[in-house]
């Protein structure tokens, strides 16, 4: 019952007109920054984090979660029009989006996805509500052995995920654990790799980092695969389609497959590192296995989008739990709002819902209206998200440049930050091309001064012995969550492999 | 390339882990662990990948994994970006803007005057609008003095 008394409290904070006002801002900006090719809710939250920086943090973090699961509506719609996904998580969408797009169906499958992430997102956030609190409490309970274990988890669970490339992954992730050791040392007030100068003594900021992996350094590798060149010639023109809304029995073929796809695509969100991209491959591979029309597959089978829409909207919402519960965030993506969060002196964890009632519930409230806006928006504004498709990239490259720029320069105020910020493009491009992984490197950084601190604690309570780690129940536990994921995650990747999709999702910057 | 991108790789982590061990000390004096545990850990391991990656890069004798695309527009635009955090140094935030974008409109979108006009005057004038007078947020100032 606490629960729903909770609940309200957050939906009163919610549904103020300013409040709302940001939400559906967030909503629409996510949406956007998911139409755009290469560009996921990562690049889209980095470059949009510091446009929070005025506001409070209530309508500034439900801001930038609405941008988070809006990103994952919006990517859809290009991989159904053009077969080209906005980003990794929809690349599964491509499959049977695409070839409905080719068969007649665009519009019913531009309708039908938005439908299964309305689905897959709300129930996602019915879980949250629910398994939240839960989760904090058994959190409680955890001291820094499990913390440098859950962080280590999240990073191997990524790195994992890379398959072929896995060792150039983990030497991503070391980057980002190295760069995030530069600074004063906090137990010993020694500086760290700062040589001498005055801007490093706080460390190496993530935003800049952020921004220029993210940010610029996809928008290089789009202008190195020629993205400004091709335009959007391939795109599917429904204007003139006998049919816009889809049918009833689309709705009936595919309600179980909402249903199953929620509560899967949730799970895998939840595991740190593995995130909305493996939940909708395998959204999409175990639909395949249980439909009766497996030879429709791959030819414009509406279940086939469904699955991994659903899925991947409520892989967003289960990532929420490891970053609200444990303070790990689970992916780049919530690496970002972590430091969002951070930014405003908040710090998720188990006692976050406990001290910051408020903020939590009204962010989880927030995600119940924002699903719904999206729904709306989805469905209602497609002819505009297809005018901003055919906005050529040659136009919107140096654009994105100046609100990268700009926005970097306007977190501090500092000339350095914005020299980083380049550099970490520039580094992010040949990251990107030669098969490294950035949102490894983002998720390190962000994990690494987390990890150090709980390792260091944990061996000055266990006097300098490892045995710690396997003498706590609960360090156990993840300890063998951790290695059942590392044998279970690679057969995901198989399948990858077998239907394109690991291409696919290099492309669209997994 | 990715051989010279490796290479680059593993020097920085030498380097990385070379002050590790020389600068940073290993315990505290009280006995606790010190500024340079992490750093060495990660160091080492860094070393010691980047060199297993290296030795597989040469071993596979070519740039594998290396997507062809075309260089010419990438190094563009990561010249003028370069120029435009010079440039903003120089003459702050709206008129570097719009210098950047004429000119990198120019270079990338040739032949469309009246639209590169139209965004080169435009979207510094929103992005303006949006961060100095809508969000408060610091736009860089000018360190040259201009007439305007």
């Amino acid at each position: 019952m606490e629960i729903f008394s909770d609940l309200a409290m957050g939906l009163s904070i919610a549904i103020t007109p300013i409040n709302m006002m940001y939400l559906l801002a967030g909503a629409m900006v996510g949406m956007i920054v998911g139409v755009i090719p290469g560009f996921g809710p990562s690049a889209g939250l980095a470059i949009l984090l510091p446009v929070t920086f005025g506001m409070d943090p209530i309508p500034a973090i439900m801001m930038l979660a609405a941008i988070y699961y809006g990103a994952m509506y919006g990517g859809t719609i290009t991989s159904i029009l053009l077969n080209t996904p906005g980003e990794s998580a929809t690349v599964a969408s491509t499959f049977d989006g695409f070839p409905l797009a080719k068969n007649g169906r665009a519009g019913p499958a531009l309708v039908m996805q938005a439908v299964a992430s309305f689905v897959g997102g709300t129930v996602g956030v019915v879980l949250i509500t629910i398994l939240a609190p839960m989760f904090a409490q058994v959190s409680r309970s955890f001291g820094p052995p499990e913390y440098f274990l859950l962080a280590i988890m999240g990073l191997l669970t990524l790195i994992v995920m890379i398959g072929q490339h896995w060792k150039l992954g983990l030497i991503s992730a070391l980057i980002g654990l190295a760069l995030g050791t530069v600074g004063v040392d906090l137990e010993t007030g020694q500086g760290r790799y700062t040589f001498g100068s005055a801007e490093l003594i706080g460390g190496i900021y993530f935003i800049p980092i952020a921004i220029g992996l993210f940010g610029l350094g996809e928008l290089f590798y789009a202008f190195y695969q020629g993205l400004h060149k091709t335009g959007t010639g391939g795109i599917v023109e429904f204007d003139k389609e006998e049919r816009f809304w889809p049918t009833r029995l689309d709705f009936i073929s595919t309600r179980m497959t909402m249903v199953r796809h929620s509560i899967l695509g949730f799970v895998v969100g939840v595991i740190p590192g593995a995130g909305a991209t493996i939940a909708s491959l395998m959204a999409y591979s175990t639909e395949r296995s249980l439909s009766k029309n497996k030879e429709n597959f791959g030819k414009g089978e509406m279940a086939g989008l469904v699955a991994p829409e659903t899925a991947n909207n409520a892989a967003s919402s289960g990532a929420m739990i490891p970053l609200l519960t444990l303070g790990i965030p689970g992916s780049a993506s919530t690496a970002v709002l972590l430091a969002a969060f951070l930014m405003w002196g908040l710090r998720p964890g188990p006692l976050f819902m406990e001290q910051n009632p408020e903020l939590a519930w009204g962010l989880i409230a927030s995600m119940y209206l924002g699903n719904m806006a999206l729904l709306a928006i989805s469905i209602f504004a497609i002819p505009l998200f297809v005018q901003l498709i055919k906005v050529p990239y040659r136009v919107l490259g140096p654009t994105i440049v100046v609100i990268c720029t700009l926005g970097t320069f306007s977190v501090n105020a500092s000339f350095i930050e914005t020299y980083i910020m380049f550099g970490a493009g520039i580094v992010g491009f040949f990251m990107r091309l030669y098969g490294f992984s950035p949102a490894a490197l983002v998720l390190a950084l962000v994990l690494g001064p987390l990890a150090e601190e709980a390792l260091r604690q944990t061996l000055t309570i266990s006097r300098g012995s490892f045995g710690i780690f396997v003498d706590r129940p609960a360090s156990l536990w993840i300890i063998g969550v951790t290695i059942f994921l590392l044998g279970f995650l690679p057969l995901i990747n198989r399948f990858g492999k077998t239907s394109g999709a690991v291409e696919k999702a290099d492309n669209a910057g997994i | 390339m990715r051989t010279a991108f490796l290479f680059f790789v593993m020097a920085a982590s030498v380097y990385y882990t070379f002050i590790a061990f020389t600068d940073l000390s290993f315990m505290t004096r009280t006995g606790r662990l010190g500024p340079g545990f992490f750093p060495r850990l990660v160091g080492v391991s860094m070393v010691a990948f980047a060199i297993w990656a290296l030795v597989d890069c040469l071993r596979e004798g070519r740039d594998s994994g290396e997507a062809s695309g075309t260089w010419g527009d990438v190094v563009k635009l990561m010249a003028l970006g370069l120029g435009y955090a010079v440039l903003l140094r120089l003459l702050g935030g709206f008129p570097a803007t719009v210098i950047y974008l004429g000119l990198a409109l120019l270079v990338i979108n040739p032949g469309k005057y009246l639209q590169n006009v139209i965004l080169t005057v435009t979207v510094p004038a929103a992005i303006y609008l949006l961060f100095d007078r809508l969000l408060n947020a610091n736009m860089p100032p000018a360190l040259l003095d201009l007439p305007f």
